[in-house]
């Protein structure tokens, strides 16, 4: 393109969007809300169970869950990121009969135009089949790494030591695979 | 000489009279039991049973010497200091422990001599009849939980996990 | 001389003979009071049992058993007595006493002996007093740390389950949605 100042066409722009990590606000708000209630439910399984006190202990509890809501949200991004492509690539069938369904009888629209509503609507969808499925997901082993890790591995373990442990290591280990998978 | 009889008859029949007082029978005792058997077989490495009897004898007999006999096996009695109260007792190996109803035959001395006799000749112990009985029902001894919560947790945690995961595998596939 | 000598020895041994308590014409109770819990804990039952055996030759009379080991303020008793009488024990006998109570609060405790009293003959005058064994110190739990360790919490488990619904259903749900739409589209598209 000459001049270089031009304005990035919406096609361009979405499939900038496609391939950067970053998420919108919106996304982001959604990813630390679910990260912060998943990291912090396990404080019950602590305090009723392992009989913590919830006043004595209560700076850890928020520490951790801080720290385990940064990982899990870390860990969200990433999954996200990975399953968006797969998602888009199947739905796309779906997605353009969708469109062309509704726009069958907008003789107005030109093709481009169809196309690219086409185009952000498979984004839109991939990218909230994406963010909720990775969510789901990852709550699902987040929670079941805590359960494992502190009522197997570390049982015997004192419960203030045991629940840093279990969370932070649930917490990495989420972030940790969500990095690798392909 | 008639003076002298008469006195030496009254004199026999009050020791007679003693005599028979101090036979101790209780008449038609009426009895108020409390029993309790412990349940946790947890916390306790054996399993007590106990019962604690107030008999009042409508002749007013005290300080009676009470056996019981429980399936063949005799356990004395115990007396309170005050004379009021009698107890019962015994323990048993929690996993062997029966849960039901046990019946502890009450016999005086002399039911209890008479009983013994009759065990020694190998006879039926039923044909002496005790002062009276009491029932003990153990409802059953706690082992602890059947089966570990959290192992049902942990298990449902893997299921669900894996079902998430083979899900995620065909997103991916 | 030699026979004072003699009557000296013979003396001796005779009072060792009446002494050593080897004697066939007199009562000897041993009382071993134990405490059959393995664990001890706070507002929970603990059983305490007294056996008595007469290892003697003859039996022991009018046995009184009194345990002062168990204050109202520390312990609640739930049945059986801590005071009792015995008419008799025969020679090689053994008998059994058990009492139920309950501590009123959890820490250290030193479990002390209870006090034996009986006749040791027939023609004894003097009481003999002797002691039972003194099971020693035990640590009674706090029943916050005997929970923490043995209760099932099958309702703070249910509780979790329900609290981790929204968390793992709502995502799912609304993914759920969304995938069995456009499924159905590629489905129904497929038939035509």
């Amino acid at each position: 393109m000459a001049g270089g100042k031009k304005a990035l066409t919406k096609e361009e722009e979405l499939l900038l969007q496609d391939f950067s990590r970053n998420v919108s606000t919106k996304s982001s708000a959604l990813f630390y809300g679910n990260a912060f209630i998943v990291s912090a439910i396990p404080i019950w399984l602590f305090w009723r169970i392992h009989q913590m006190d919830p006043y004595q202990s209560a700076i850890l509890f928020v520490v951790v869950t801080l720290v385990s809501t940064w990982l899990v949200a870390f860990a969200y991004k990433n999954v996200k990121f990975v399953l968006k492509h797969k998602v888009a690539q199947k739905r796309e069938e779906a997605v353009t009969r969708e469109i062309m369904k509704k726009l069958v009888d907008d003789k107005k629209m030109s093709k481009k135009e169809k196309d690219e509503r086409i185009l952000w609507k498979k984004n839109e969808v991939a990218d909230y089949e994406a963010t909720t499925f990775s969510i789901f997901y990852n709550n699902v082993l987040f929670l079941m790494l805590v359960i494992i890790a502190s009522f197997y591995v570390l049982s015997s373990f004192q419960p203030g030591i045991n629940y840093i442990i279990s969370v932070g290591t649930a917490g990495g280990l989420l972030a940790l695979f969500s990095t690798g998978s392909q | 000489m008639m003076a002298v009889k008469w006195i030496l008859f009254a004199v026999l029949s009050s020791v007679c009279f003693n005599i028979s007082l101090q036979d101790e029978i209780c008449s038609s005792p009426s009895v108020t039991s409390n029993i309790y058997t412990t349940t946790d077989g947890v916390i306790l490495s054996d399993i007590a049973f106990i019962a604690e009897l107030v008999v009042t004898c409508q002749n007013g007999v005290k300080d009676l010497a009470l056996y019981a006999d429980v399936d063949g096996v005799t356990i004395p009695a115990m007396k309170s200091l005050d004379n009021n109260k009698y107890q019962v007792s015994w323990t048993e190996v929690p996993k062997k422990v029966q849960d039901g109803v046990r019946i502890l035959r009450m016999y005086d001395e002399e039911g209890y001599s008479a009983l013994r006799k009759v065990q020694r000749s190998g006879e039926d112990t039923s044909s002496i009849r005790p002062l009276f009985t009491v029932t003990i029902n153990h409802q059953g001894t706690y082992q602890g939980p059947w089966v570990q919560s959290e192992l049902i947790a942990v298990l449902l945690a893997m299921f669900l996990w894996y079902l998430a995961y083979s899900t995620k595998s065909r997103i991916q596939s | 001389m030699f026979f004072r000598y003699l009557c000296a020895v013979v003396l001796l041994v005779a009072a060792c003979g009446v002494s050593s308590g080897e004697d066939e014409t007199v009562a000897r109770l041993l009382v071993h009071k134990r405490i059959l819990n393995r664990f001890l804990v706070e507002g929970k039952d603990l059983v305490v049992d007294y056996n008595i055996y007469n290892v003697g030759g003859s039996a022991a009379l009018d046995v009184h058993i009194v345990d002062n080991g168990f204050p109202e303020d520390d312990f609640e008793v739930v049945i059986g007595m801590l005071k009792i009488k015995l008419d008799r024990v025969g020679p090689g006998n053994n008998v059994t006493h058990t009492v139920v109570v309950r501590p009123r609060s959890y820490g250290f405790y030193n479990f002390t002996a209870a006090e034996v009293t009986y006749l040791p003959s027939e023609v004894a005058q003097d009481v003999q007093i002797g002691y039972t064994s003194e099971p020693g110190e035990g640590g009674i739990a706090a029943i916050r740390e005997f929970d923490r360790k043995f209760s099932p919490h099958v309702m703070d488990w249910i509780a979790f389950a329900v609290m981790t619904l929204p968390s793992l259903g709502i995502p799912l749900l609304l993914w759920y949605g969304s995938k069995s739409k456009y499924e159905a589209i590629i489905k129904q598209s497929k038939k035509h």
